[in-house]
């Protein structure tokens, strides 16, 4: 039986709640969930409800250094159409810098629209190899244009985030639901997982921010 | 190098100047701060409150018997960054002789209406300190030991033929300072 977090709270990663280390770290996947609140009711159509663009999340994993930042911010550069991207094959992974330069850390693509009961987004770790100069891995969600769409975690219902460990048992789940105070808010650090005492733990955060780009999100853990 | 006891684990102090420390990050997030308290309760032999006085906490820094000593509140954790944010300093030579334990405790003010547990607060510990060596004599990581908990009772100084111990105690509690102070005080409580 997985543990439910409640926000604050921390578990080892490697244990069950008898304290029994039973879990294989050896890569651990990180899932995240959704589901949008169905818009109004009779005259919801009226008002755009059901025509609303559709739900962007997008979970980015910042992997940070002993002093709590990222260290290797990637590189920039344009694209062939004049698109610039940014943090690319730093120590940021998001829809723009997927695998970690490493290979010990993926996200597995895109899922646009939080259609389906599972994980909407995955990111995979291989805890237990990982460098040892990352410390500590923070999971941020963030909705694609939300603001220009109008679009909060005040309307998200049934969010979640939860790890699996490499034999598929869900190891625990942090669970959300929008309310009033996540109107307005279009990020959301979620959780970290983080060395301690030579293992790994994982800590419930579920702090809000109104920004809807998570590089917002990351710059009190740069070093600029 | 600090000892840190395990719950439960007892040593014999052969000191008499001693300092609790608390410490912890201001909250760097969005919501209110967080306001940890150091309290120690000093108890009689029949384990209740020797006197009101003898609750030191934020509104009540010294005890009249000049033994403990707060250095007073910080509602937030601003006072100092990495280190104690919140002392109370102990002369054990001046303990009133009715005194039999002195219990530390540290907890959240407001938690409920905050939602705040000790899991949100980073870098949080409470931890006894040595005077002379100033050496971390036990030790706690209320983010990683306590993250769903309000209250702690951290530890006992307390009276053995003559001399005093130390026990680690470690208790978390989801409750606030008046859970501990009705749990130990005599008359009916004036709020």
């Amino acid at each position: 039986m997985a543990i439910n977090l409640q926000k604050g709270q921390t578990i080892n990663l490697r244990k069950n709640e008898k304290g029994d280390s039973i879990y294989d770290l050896s890569s651990v996947t990180i899932g995240l969930g959704w589901d949008v609140r169905r818009q109004g009711g009779f005259f919801g159509r009226l008002f755009g409800g059901s025509d609303s663009p559709e739900y962007d999340l997008d979970a980015v994993a910042f992997l940070l250094d002993s002093n709590g930042k990222v260290a290797d911010m990637g590189k920039s550069f344009m694209t062939g159409n004049g698109r610039e991207i940014v943090l690319y094959q730093g120590d940021v992974i998001y829809f723009n810098s997927m695998r970690h330069p490493s290979g010990q850390i993926w996200l597995t693509g895109d899922n646009r629209t939080g259609e389906g009961d599972g994980d909407d987004e995955q990111i995979i770790v291989k805890l237990d190899q990982l460098d040892q100069r990352y410390q500590k891995i923070v999971f941020v969600v963030s909705i694609y244009n939300g603001i220009v769409n109008r679009q909060h975690f005040g309307m998200i219902e049934n969010a979640f985030i939860r790890a699996v460990d490499a034999r598929g048992r869900e190891i625990t789940k942090f669970s959300l639901s929008g309310d009033a105070s996540l109107n307005g808010m279009c990020s959301m650090v979620f959780a970290e997982a983080y060395r301690h005492n030579g293992d790994w733990k994982f800590r419930a955060i579920g702090d809000p921010y109104p920004t809807d780009n998570f590089i917002e999100v990351l710059v009190p853990y740069t070093y600029r | 190098m600090a000892i840190n006891l395990k719950k439960g684990q007892r040593i014999e102090i052969g000191l008499t100047k001693m300092t609790i420390g608390l410490g912890w990050d201001p909250n760097e997030g969005r919501g209110y701060d967080f306001d940890l308290d150091a309290s120690a309760i000093m108890i009689d032999a029949d384990r209740k409150l020797v006197s009101e006085e003898y609750f030191v906490f934020y509104n009540n820094l010294n005890s009249p018997d000049g033994a403990l000593t707060h250095t007073g509140d910080d509602p937030s954790g601003k006072n100092s960054d990495g280190d104690d944010d919140e002392a109370i300093i102990i002369d054990l030579e001046k303990v009133d002789e009715r005194v039999e334990e002195i219990l530390f405790v540290v907890t959240i003010e407001d938690f409920e209406r905050r939602k705040q547990n000790f899991g949100q607060v980073r870098n949080s510990y409470i931890r006894i300190i040595d005077n002379s060596g100033n050496q971390e004599i036990a030790k706690y990581e209320l983010d990683e030991d306590f993250s769903i908990e309000t209250g702690v009772e951290f530890g006992r100084l307390y009276k053995r033929n003559g001399s005093w111990k130390f026990e680690a105690s470690g208790i978390g509690y989801r409750a606030d300072l008046g859970f501990f102070l009705e749990k130990y005080y005599k008359g009916q409580i004036i709020k």
